[in-house]
């Protein structure tokens, strides 16, 4: 089908449109961070003078944002790592029926999407059980098999063969074997799926490391950041580079997944 | 049937399955449904004060004491929040996702710049938009000047909330748009042209193909950005804390139980029930809505 002109000109109009929408508030950013406090005073908007690198190593001197990087990095991987293996644990069984009431604990995993807000008994039982303002009681927190990824996880699986268990199984191939050498390799695309939401969830958390990590030391990237906002409120360009500082790896990582999250690994899953 | 053996061997499922299951039932599971118990006793959270039941006092705190106009101009807010949301988001997705289903030179590059925002998360989109609308010489500022206005933009009572919900859609207009995508390009191009054929073209094929063949995408977006229009509130943390009449049902539970000065965790978990109640409406409201509108390929 062939489209008109005009159509075609309206489809790069919007594009652009938005292409300045999404990207210009990044450039702005940018040429914030590149200007001195004096600069950004005397007309905030115009172009930096130069490029003027001096701004990051002041912000990186000020901001501990080593500490907050090397936090978020930890938080991340592991509540990620073990998530994803507490989400295929439970999807299997559930979704093959090899434990009984299957359908229910599919059901009772869900269903917590729409309870009423934990946040308030469970910080009641966190302070209990000792584990307020620590890595672990934080980690514990992130981590869990049962919310979307579980959910992405039992679709998938219904669409790997059952005759592959029974083949495995009749050369001797035992339960737990099978699920991790056999059936965890077949389940690459949500697998990559899950990394990318669970991981953007926890490194892009800020509320719960606001309640629970008070200790600066303990602090992620983001309310490391809120914390240096707080800070130099009063110097945008410092204020520019931190903010840089943390999205700059983001965008760098992104650069290389971001094929997995638009193109395939995200939507793929959502058709399940 | 079971093919990994009998006797004991046919347990290590279920046995497996408990991993997961226990620190389900005590971290999350349990604790919201003690929130419904919560909701009616004045606990706080200094440890070593005794707490005793105390009936609907909580709820007819809400509703009745001398600050419930700011309640329920919080709920109001909640819904308002939700339901613009909601709606633009989707419906600037769908828009979105039918103009970059089509081959345009970059499409892989613009794609990936809609979801960048995603990525980058709600702490450093909240900042770059406030240095957007700083109101001393910022960008926006500059262009508000040009026709002689001005405004304090996340400082002012008249459009900090409307505020928040644009950056809201700004950030997650991506995410719904990818899942829109998915949803197209899993349509058959020869369902077109055979509408072509019979003289089905740009509305008419819209609204008689892709509508009812997206159906299950919108299901999930509309349910998810319903869910989680109704109970976010990190946004607002960061943009606003709270203040300049931004705050909502969500951020008031937050706030009554760990804004500054304040320990009600009664209090708090009786908003958290009522915050529940519309998310429930709502969530069933909208699924039976739309799986209604779903057909089979």
């Amino acid at each position: 089908m062939k489209e008109a002109k005009s159509v075609v000109i309206g489809r790069y109009a919007v594009v652009l449109l938005l292409m300045v929408l999404y990207l210009f508030p990044l450039f702005y950013l940018f040429n914030v961070s590149m200007k001195t406090q004096f600069e950004y005073l005397a007309n905030p908007v115009a172009l930096a003078e130069q490029i003027r690198l001096s701004n990051f190593a002041e912000a990186w001197k000020l901001g501990r944002f080593g500490q907050y990087l090397w936090n978020s990095v930890l938080y991340t991987t592991v509540s990620t790592l073990l998530s994803l293996l507490l989400s295929i644990v439970a999807a299997f069984p559930i979704s093959r029926g090899y434990v009984r009431f299957s359908s229910f604990f599919y059901t009772f995993f869900l269903i917590s999407l729409f309870l009423p807000n934990a946040l308030i008994p469970q910080f009641a039982l966190m302070n209990e059980l000792g584990l307020y303002n620590t890595q672990i009681g934080y980690i514990l927190l992130r981590t869990g098999g049962t919310g979307i990824v579980f959910m992405l996880m039992v679709g998938y699986v219904k669409s790997i063969s059952r005759e592959l268990d029974e083949a495995a199984a009749m050369d001797g191939c035992g339960y737990v074997r099978y699920l991790f050498t056999i059936l965890i390799p077949l389940t690459k695309p949500v697998l990559a799926t899950g990394v990318i939401l669970l991981a953007i969830g926890t490194w892009n958390d800020i509320i719960l490391p606001v309640i629970y990590l008070s200790d600066p030391n303990l602090a992620p990237v983001t309310k490391g950041l809120f914390a240096f906002r707080g800070l130099y409120l009063n110097n945008w360009p410092l204020l520019a580079s931190g903010i840089i500082i943390v999205a700059a790896p983001l965008i760098v990582l992104y650069a290389f997944l971001q094929k997995y999250i638009v193109n395939g690994a995200l939507a793929g899953a959502f058709k399940a | 049937m079971y093919p990994f053996g009998k006797g004991i061997r046919r347990h290590v499922p279920f046995a497996l399955l408990m991993i997961p299951t226990l620190p389900y039932v005590i971290f999350a599971f349990g604790p919201s449904l003690v929130t419904v118990v919560f909701s009616f006793t004045n606990a706080t959270c200094i440890p070593g004060i005794p707490w005793e039941f105390v009936g609907w006092e909580n709820y007819r705190t809400f509703f009745t004491a001398s600050n419930a106009g700011d309640n329920l101009r919080a709920v109001g807010r909640s819904l308002y929040f939700a339901f613009t949301v909601v709606l633009i988001q989707n419906a600037v997705a769908l828009f979105v996702a039918i103009i970059l289903n089509r081959r345009l030179k970059g499409d892989v590059f613009y794609r990936a710049v809609l979801f960048l925002p995603v990525v980058l998360g709600v702490t450093v989109n909240g900042l770059i938009w406030q240095l957007m609308f700083n109101p001393m010489g910022g960008p926006v500022q500059r262009i508000l000047n040009l026709f002689g206005k001005s405004s304090n933009f996340f400082g002012s009572y008249d459009i900090a909330f409307e505020l928040i919900i644009f950056v809201q859609i700004w950030m997650y207009m991506g995410y719904s748009m990818t899942i829109f995508l998915a949803g197209l390009q899993a349509i058959p191009s020869d369902l077109y042209e055979a509408a072509y054929i019979d003289g089905a073209r740009g509305w008419s094929a819209f609204r008689h193909i892709t509508l009812p063949l997206i159906a299950p995408a919108t299901t999930v977006n509309m349910l998810m950005a319903i869910i989680g229009a109704l109970q976010t509130f990190d946004i607002i943390y960061v943009l606003t804390g709270g203040k300049f009449e931004t705050s909502t049902l969500a951020w008031n539970v937050y706030a009554a139980a760990f804004g500054s000065g304040s320990a009600d965790f009664g209090f708090a978990s009786a908003v958290g029930m009522i915050q529940f109640v519309f998310v429930f409406i709502f969530a069933v409201a909208a699924m039976v809505f739309f799986r209604r509108r779903e057909v089979e390929i």
